[in-house]
């Protein structure tokens, strides 16, 4: 090929490379969660509690582990799982777990998540732990966390052992065959290994306030 | 000798005419639909058909004839999911030609199934689709492993039924195109943004 033509092809190619772009909107999948072994991420920042107090991850830190569960008030896999949350919520408390409940959604997209709501849906459900909002969806950025409800266990040591869902049947809890999440808080409340570490199920996108980044 | 025009002026006009012989040479580009024309259907008849995760992967290569396949995994009450669901619709039909072929899956529960049905109906979705049923990982697992189980979902697979791309939370018609087109053969559009 003679260097005309080379020059005309190499041309043509920066040409079209020039006009495409990358893809305009959706939010690429998977933005990266927190791995296994980390720390829990702003565990000092404080949030409002449905109870009116002010608390980090840090205050309900247990003496066997702790757990974060992202959650919220509208989400009807939230709901349907709620009460399995907050029964081993209250139990896990009871045996050495901190417990904190986030709801980091953006209530100008569903009012049903604003604070209001989770003063009363923390009454209704007798949660004995936290329900915090995380006011700048911050929180839930800094986790990698998705989706409610998403739960994050971290042992005594204060890393994370188990990552991802409740149950494997959010339809139906009599029929739950692998209770993934109430496995590995009770492995960490006994100081064992937890047998499965991460699991997905789906879930409501979570409501992320727009990022006020210096960047 | 005559003057010969720059480098930079002939590099330009050369990459125009490529350009242009290049899109002439496509298929006519489909005219986007500006104002989505629905023509709302009867629930009863629409074709809503349960697809357990092992069954997944023959919906996707059941694609005779077609070049690109769009999953795209919603819920009746999930509002990004609704919120964005015209503009798949619409994608569908404008790329129909083009060889697109999309598949909407619900994440509905059973209860909601008829809401579901409804909004299809609501929606003109005139072509079979589908309801999750069976184990969520196994589901996640047979469209992305990398997919949180966030919803909407929305995948897109080559005419191998390999997974090319995929993203979540709710996207703008634009961005659903710049993503298909690929898979299509289709060159990218100018970028409007």
């Amino acid at each position: 090929m003679n260097r005309t033509a080379l020059t005309r092809a190499a041309l043509l190619a920066a040409s079209i490379v020039l006009v495409s772009g990358a893809p305009a909107g959706a939010q690429d999948a998977a933005p990266t969660a927190l791995a296994l072994g980390s720390k829990a991420p702003m565990a000092t920042t404080k949030m409002k509690t449905a109870s009116g107090k002010n608390v980090s991850i840090a205050d309900v830190k247990g003496a066997k582990g702790t757990l974060v569960v992202f959650t919220c008030n509208a989400c009807p896999y939230a709901k349907k799982w709620e009460e399995r949350i907050v029964k081993l919520g209250n139990e896990a408390a009871r045996k050495g777990i901190g417990v904190i409940a986030i709801n980091a959604n953006d209530p100008a997209v569903n009012a049903t998540d604003d604070y209001a709501n989770m003063v009363t849906r923390a009454k209704e459900r007798s949660m004995k732990y936290a329900y915090a909002l995380d006011a700048t969806s911050d929180i839930a950025r800094a986790f990698g966390a998705t989706r409610t409800p998403e739960a994050f266990l971290f042992d005594a040591a204060g890393k994370l052992v188990y990552h991802g869902t409740v149950d494997d049947n959010c339809d139906d809890a009599s029929a739950v065959k692998q209770p993934y999440l109430a496995n590995a808080v009770w492995a960490v409340a006994s100081g064992k290994a937890v047998p499965v570490a991460e699991t997905r199920s789906i879930g409501c996108g979570i409501k992320f306030r727009a990022a006020k980044s210096a960047s | 000798m005559t003057q010969r025009p720059s480098l930079a002026l002939r590099a330009l006009g050369i990459a125009l005419l490529g350009f242009t012989i290049g899109a002439c040479a496509q298929k006519p580009e489909p005219a986007p639909a500006k104002t989505a024309e629905v023509r709302p259907l009867d629930p009863a008849m629409l074709a809503f058909l349960a697809v357990p995760p092992d069954s997944l992967g023959k919906v996707i290569a059941a694609n005779a004839g077609s070049k690109g396949t769009l999953v795209n995994v919603w819920a009746s009450w999930c509002q990004p999911c609704r919120y964005e669901f015209p503009e798949i619709v619409r994608l569908a039909r404008a790329y129909e030609a083009q060889g697109l072929r999309v598949v909407f899956v619900s994440a509905d529960f059973a209860e909601d199934l008829p809401n579901a049905r409804a909004f299809l109906a609501e929606q003109g979705v005139d072509w079979p689709t589908y309801y999750k049923v069976g184990d969520d990982q196994a589901f996640i697992n047979a469209l992305d492993p990398k997919w949180t189980g966030a919803l909407p979902g929305s995948f897109v697979f080559d005419a191998q039924g390999v997974l090319r791309d995929s993203w979540e939370g709710k996207a703008t018609y634009a961005a659903f195109e710049k993503r298909v087109r690929p898979v299509l053969s289709l060159p990218a559009l100018p970028d409007s943004t």
